[in-house]
C-alpha cells in the first residue's frame, strides 16, 4: 500500500509592527478612554444599512492594515490581520467614539455607522491617521454609490477595491524618513489647563460649526494667513480669554497640540500614521496679547517649524527612542507603566487643547453630486479639555469640537470671534435639545 | 432658521437653547422643530463587557494547583508540622482579593466585607495552629473588624454621598485617628494595663488639626473653591 504523504506547506501570515505614532495609544487605553477618532460623510440620500454592508464587505480586503487585530508581543505589541467576520454596520450613536476593546467585536479596530443620510467611520489611531482614514471612507462612500447604481470613477483618493494594495500603502514611512543627523532635546513648559464639570462616563459633547469656506478665505486673505493659522489662532484667543474668565492664580502659556500631516513634506503613500505634533505656543505672563499679535505669533510659529528639516529632526528624536536597544529589551507591561505616567504628567498637560486640520478633501467629479460635505471628530480627549477638528469639501467648512466637559466656554468664545470677523456660522449639537 | 441672540450663530432647526450659551432660542414665528430627525440619534452607545473569564480561569487553577500541590506535598513528603495550611490559606485569601478583577459586577461592599472575611478566618487559622495566651480574640479579631468596617464606612460614604476630595479627606484622617486610639486601648486591654492613650494621641492630635483645618475650608466656600482651584480638585 502506497501512502501519498501530502507535505504541509508554511503559509508566511503578515503582520505589521507599530509605527512610531500607534506605539503610544494602545498604552493610554483604559477602561474609560480609547483613542479613537471619527470621520463621516453626509450624503445628499438616505442610507440604506444593507447596501452599506456589502460597500463595507467589498472595500474592506483593499485596505489590509485597517482589518487588523492588535496583539501583544513580550517587548511590542503588533498588529495581526483579522479573518473574523465584521466589521458590520451599526445605527449611529450618541456619544460617538466610544472605548475600543481589542479583544470585543471580532477584535476590530474600526467601526462603521448610519444615521439617516450620514456614513460615518471611527478608527482606533493605532490603524491610520485622519488621511488613511479618509482614504478608507471615500473608497467605502464611492463603493456605496456604486452599489446604489451610480458610476464613480477611481482616483482623487477613491482607491480601485479589486486591485492588490501597493506595499507603499502598507509601509512604516517613518523608518524611511527617520534620518536626521541631530536630534534636537525636547523643553516644554507646563500649559494652562481647561477646568469644568466632568461629564459622566462615556458622555462626549459634539458642537459642529458649519461655515462657507468662500467667507472664511476673505478673512484669512486679509490678515494674509492661511485657514489653519487663522483658526489656531482663534483657538488660541479663545483660550486666553478662557484663562481670563477663570481668574487663575497663576497665569500659564496657552498651546495647542495640533498634528502635521508628513506626507506634504515627504511624499509617501502610506495609509498609516504619518504625522508629527507642533505645539503652537502664546504666553500671556508676557503681556496681554490682541488677536492680530496672536495671529503674528501662530504665522512666524508654523513658517519656522514646517519645514522638512525640522519636521525630520523631531521625527528622528522620536524614531531614536524605539531604535535604542536598552528601551527594545524592556519587557511590554513595564514600558506600558512609563509610557502612561509620562505621558499623564508631561505629555498631557504640554498643551490645553488639540486642533486637527484635515484639509480640502477632494473627491471624484461624478461623486460630488452625492456628497453635501464632509465632518471629522478628535474623540475623546485624554483629559477633561477640548479638542478641535476641521475639514472642507467644496465650499463647506465643518469645524466639530469635541469635549468631555459640561461647559462650552471655549466653544462659545472660539464661534463667537468667527461670528465678529462678519463669518456666518451654523451651530449642529448632540448635547440634548432643551437641556 | 434661528439665531442666537447671545452668540450671533445660527442654530441647527431642532435646537431649542444655544449650546455654547444654553440662551433659550426664542423665534416669534417658528417653533423649535421637534419633529425633523436631529444632527444626531438619541440612542446611547453601551461599553463592550470586558472579557474577564480567561484571567479568572488561570488565576483559579494556578491558585488551586499550588493550594493541592502544597497540601499533599505536606501530607506525603515534608510532613511533621501543618505548613501547607499557611500557603493554602494565603492562597484563598488571594483569591477573595481578586473577586473584584473576576467578577466586575461584584458589589464593593461584598467584597470588602468577604476580604475582612478571609483576613478574620486566615487569623483564625494562624491562631489554632498557635493559640499562644488569646491574641486572636483579644487582639486581631477586634481589629480586624473595625478596620473593615472603618474602610466599608469610607465605601458608603464615597459612594453614596458622592464625596468631595476634601470631605473624603476628613473622614480618612477621623478613621485614622479612631483605629490608632483603638490599637492602643486593644493592646492595653490585651497586655493587662491600666487603659490610657499615649502614643496614639500624636496622631489623634494631628489628625484633629488637619481635619479642623478641612472642615473650614469646606463651611467656607470662598475659601473652598480657591483651594479647589490652587489645588486642581
Amino acid at each position: 500500500m502506497i501512502i501519498i504523504m501530502k507535505k504541509k506547506t508554511f503559509v508566511k501570515r503578515p503582520w505589521y509592527r507599530l509605527d512610531l505614532s500607534a506605539i503610544v495609544y494602545p498604552t493610554l487605553q483604559r477602561r474609560n478612554f480609547s483613542s479613537v477618532y471619527r470621520i463621516s460623510v453626509l450624503l445628499k440620500e438616505k442610507i440604506d444599512p444593507v447596501v452599506l454592508q456589502q460597500a463595507v464587505d467589498q472595500t474592506m480586503p483593499r485596505f489590509p492594515t485597517f482589518k487588523v487585530a492588535m496583539r501583544k508581543g513580550v517587548f511590542w505589541r503588533y498588529l495581526e490581520p483579522n479573518d473574523q467576520p465584521g466589521p458590520f454596520v451599526e445605527p449611529d450613536i450618541v456619544n460617538p467614539c466610544m472605548p475600543m476593546s481589542f479583544k470585543r467585536r471580532g477584535r476590530y479596530l474600526i467601526r462603521v455607522y448610519y444615521y439617516q443620510n450620514r456614513i460615518s467611520l471611527e478608527v482606533f489611531h493605532s490603524l491610520s491617521d485622519g488621511s488613511g482614514a479618509l482614504c478608507l471612507l471615500r473608497t467605502l462612500t464611492a463603493v456605496y454609490l456604486r452599489l446604489m447604481g451610480h458610476p464613480i470613477p477611481d482616483g482623487h483618493g477613491v482607491l480601485a477595491v479589486k486591485e492588490q494594495p501597493d506595499p507603499e500603502e502598507l509601509e512604516d514611512a517613518y523608518r524611511r524618513y527617520a534620518n536626521s543627523r541631530v536630534r534636537p532635546p525636547r523643553s516644554r513648559s507646563r500649559t494652562y489647563r481647561i477646568r469644568g464639570t466632568k461629564e459622566p462616563f462615556y458622555t462626549l459633547n459634539i458642537i459642529t460649526g458649519i461655515l462657507a469656506v468662500d467667507q472664511l478665505l476673505t478673512v484669512t486673505k486679509k490678515y494674509k494667513v492661511t485657514v489653519t493659522e487663522y483658526l489656531n489662532a482663534v483657538l488660541l484667543y479663545a483660550l486666553l480669554g478662557k484663562q481670563k474668565e477663570d481668574r487663575v492664580f497663576r497665569e500659564l502659556p496657552v498651546s495647542l497640540a495640533m498634528p502635521v500631516n508628513l506626507r506634504r513634506f515627504f511624499p509617501s503613500k502610506t495609509l498609516r500614521n504619518f504625522i508629527t505634533m507642533v505645539y503652537p505656543l502664546v504666553d500671556p505672563r508676557m503681556g496681554d496679547y490682541t488677536f492680530e499679535e496672536v495671529l503674528t505669533q501662530v504665522h512666524y510659529y508654523m513658517r519656522y517649524y514646517l519645514n522638512d528639516k525640522f519636521l525630520n529632526a523631531d521625527i528622528t528624536t522620536n524614531a531614536a527612542v524605539t531604535q535604542n536597544p536598552l528601551i527594545r529589551v524592556v519587557p511590554l507591561f513595564v514600558k506600558d507603566l512609563v509610557v502612561r505616567q509620562f505621558y499623564k504628567r508631561v505629555q498631557d498637560k504640554q498643551s490645553s487643547a488639540g486642533l486637527t486640520n484635515l484639509g480640502i478633501v477632494d473627491v471624484p467629479e461624478e461623486m460630488r453630486a452625492y456628497v453635501e460635505r464632509f465632518d471629522v471628530l478628535m474623540g475623546q480627549p485624554f483629559s477633561a479639555r477640548t479638542n478641535c477638528a476641521v475639514v472642507s469639501y467644496g465650499n463647506v467648512l465643518s469645524i466639530s469640537f469635541a469635549s468631555s466637559i459640561v461647559e462650552a466656554d471655549v466653544e462659545r468664545l472660539f464661534f463667537r470671534k468667527l461670528v465678529q470677523e462678519g463669518i456666518h456660522v451654523k451651530i449642529e449639537t448632540n448635547r440634548k435639545r432643551g437641556k | 432658521m434661528s439665531y442666537c441672540v447671545n452668540c450671533g450663530v445660527e442654530l441647527h432647526k431642532t435646537c431649542e437653547v444655544c449650546p455654547l450659551c444654553n440662551t433659550k432660542v426664542c423665534h416669534p414665528e417658528q417653533e423649535a422643530d421637534r419633529l425633523s430627525p436631529p444632527p444626531y440619534p438619541d440612542q446611547k452607545g453601551d461599553m463592550d463587557p470586558v472579557q474577564r473569564s480567561d484571567m479568572t480561569i488561570l488565576l483559579s487553577v494556578v491558585l488551586a494547583v499550588t493550594a493541592v500541590i502544597c497540601g499533599l506535598l505536606n501530607l506525603f513528603v515534608f510532613y511533621g508540622t501543618y505548613w501547607s495550611l499557611y500557603v493554602i490559606g494565603g492562597c484563598v485569601l488571594l483569591w477573595i482579593f481578586c473577586l473584584p478583577v473576576f467578577f466586575f459586577r461584584i458589589r464593593v461592599y461584598i467584597s470588602l466585607l468577604m476580604d475582612g472575611l478571609g483576613i478574620a478566618l486566615y487569623f483564625g487559622m494562624i491562631a489554632l495552629l498557635h493559640p499562644g495566651n488569646g491574641w486572636y480574640p483579644a487582639l486581631a479579631l477586634p481589629l480586624v473588624v473595625l478596620a473593615t468596617g472603618l474602610i466599608l464606612l469610607l465605601a458608603v460614604y464615597v459612594k453614596k454621598m458622592h464625596a468631595s476630595v476634601l470631605s473624603g479627606s476628613v473622614l480618612v484622617l477621623s478613621e485614622v485617628s479612631v483605629f490608632t486610639v483603638s490599637v492602643e486601648l486593644l493592646i492595653d486591654g490585651f497586655l493587662g494595663t491600666p487603659f490610657g492613650i499615649t502614643w496614639s494621641a500624636v496622631v489623634l492630635t494631628c489628625c484633629v488639626v488637619i481635619d479642623a483645618a478641612l472642615i473650614t475650608i469646606i463651611r467656607r466656600s470662598r475659601l473652598r473653591e480657591e483651594v479647589r482651584r490652587r489645588m486642581h480638585i
